[in-house]
């Protein structure tokens, strides 16, 4: 009965096929977005079960709500605050990951020539871009000096940090999400996860592949997007990557027909006016986080530089609208048809 | 003995087939109706439906059915819209009633396969 045998196992394979397809323990991906660190988070993970990505998820949650009450700017119960209150007057005991975010903030500083530099805090506080609210040139010429990453003072061993001058005010929106990101990855590996995807507003990191053994694929926002179906400029896949954007049209307002945003020259005070979007990917979020700052204000040939030194992927849509990308990048990302 | 197997084997092959055609079909388009230029309806393509849409010269009948499109009735002088057909891709004008049906991608489909967008 050759048939037999031949329709038995053909069905059999079937049958096994059919069963493997519904079984629970095949992994999915799971979703869940939470408002965290005054943005919106979404935490995509894959496992085997809704249970224990769940649990994966609300624990990575966890890790960057505590990490935001460390260094909330607006908080006063943070201990970015704390520094910011003794600055001129004493150093501040703090966490590892405070201390750590700091450390990496002037790294970025020192690298980009002070392109990028956390002290900006006492310039940015002069503009209220919501309420259109620009600072006259007396004023941000007055905060200027106190814009120095220089004098930021790091005792690694007691852990503390000092600001030197008094009404210096450290800020690290400029790296703190990508950071977070780091930390939400780690937490998520630590609980088992594999493969996933941490979006910190526009700071992402993606581990591992997708079911389907696909890298994950992250959409780059057009700056100057004029309708809806034209959002996405470029995706670009990634595994066990960060990237991260900063754009003139995150927090901005247009006032006599220039358009005044929060990317300012630290040594200027005044918002950077040669990119319209720049597009960073490293290994690290909290890499991609702070270059992507330093990109902008350096411009667009500079920021390629910087960004080739470094060993990082990038890529810079300039004030025209024109794509500048690293060579590492080519080949690795599609543009979208409508651009 | 063997044609049974056989007719079970067609039989759980017809059933898997269903299970991959669900999951092919899931992508749908979008009708997307603007009056006087902004968007007044976004319906599926993929429902069969009557719509009246009013404008300047009274109703318009839109009718979709079977994944196409068409404008039924209108009351404009030339009727062009009406004569444009069944379309399942593209745009039909009536510009004596400002209205414009676009078929397109659905914003699933547009962003179809992006995981997260950064900036």
């Amino acid at each position: 009965m050759p048939n037999y045998k031949l329709f038995m196992s053909l069905f059999l394979c079937l049958f096994a096929m059919f069963l493997n397809s519904c079984s629970s323990n095949k992994p999915s991906t799971y979703k869940k977005s939470k408002a965290l660190l005054d943005t919106f988070i979404t935490i995509t993970v894959v496992a085997e079960s809704k249970e224990k990505a769940d649990n994966a998820i609300e624990n990575a949650f966890d890790v960057i709500e505590k990490y935001g009450d460390l260094i909330n700017f607006f908080s006063d119960t943070s201990e970015l605050s704390d520094i910011n209150r003794n600055a001129g007057i004493h150093g501040v005991r703090i966490s590892p990951e405070t201390l750590d975010t700091i450390e990496k903030a002037v790294y970025v500083s020192e690298k980009s020539g002070g392109a990028f530099d956390p002290t900006i805090g006492p310039e940015i506080k002069l503009w209220d871009f919501l309420n259109k609210i620009k600072p006259s040139d007396a004023e941000i010429r007055r905060n200027l000096p106190l814009v120095n990453y220089k004098n930021i003072i790091i005792d690694r061993d007691k852990s503390t940090v000092f600001l030197k001058k008094k009404g210096m005010l450290l800020d690290l929106g400029g790296i703190a999400k990508g950071y977070a990101a780091d930390l939400a990855v780690q937490e998520l590996k630590e609980k088992g996860i594999n493969a996933g995807l941490v979006a910190v507003a526009g700071d992402i990191k993606a581990f591992g592949l997708k079911p389907d053994k696909k890298p994950w694929v992250v959409g780059i926002k057009n700056p100057r997007q004029k309708n809806k179906d034209d959002e996405i400029i470029a995706r670009m896949p990634l595994r066990d990557k960060a990237i991260s954007t900063s754009g003139d049209y995150e927090r901005f307002f247009v006032m006599d027909g220039q358009r005044f945003h929060h990317l300012l020259v630290p040594s200027t005070g005044y918002p950077a006016y040669t990119c319209q979007s720049v597009t960073v990917i490293a290994d690290k979020g909290v890499t991609t986080d702070g270059f992507d700052n330093a990109m902008f204000i350096l411009g667009p040939e500079k920021g390629i530089e910087l960004a080739t030194k470094m060993g990082l992927d990038a890529m810079i849509i300039d004030n025209k609208g024109a794509i500048h990308t690293t060579t590492g990048l080519q080949g690795k990302f599609t543009i979208e048809r409508n651009h | 003995m063997a044609d049974r197997l056989l007719f079970i084997l067609l039989i759980s092959v017809s059933i898997a087939g269903i299970f991959i055609s669900k999951d092919a079909l899931s992508q749908g388009s979008d009708v997307i109706i603007e009056v006087d230029g902004k968007p007044a309806y976004t319906l599926p393509l993929y429902a069969n439906r009557l719509l009246t849409v009013g404008g300047p010269y009274g109703n318009t009948l839109i009718e979709i059915q079977g994944g196409k499109v068409r404008v039924k009735e209108a009351h404009c002088r030339n009727q062009l819209c009406v004569r444009e057909g069944w379309i399942s891709k593209g745009v039909i004008v009536c510009l004596p009633n400002k209205l414009v049906v676009i078929v397109g991608g659905s914003k699933k489909d547009r962003q179809q396969g992006i995981d997260a967008i950064t900036g």
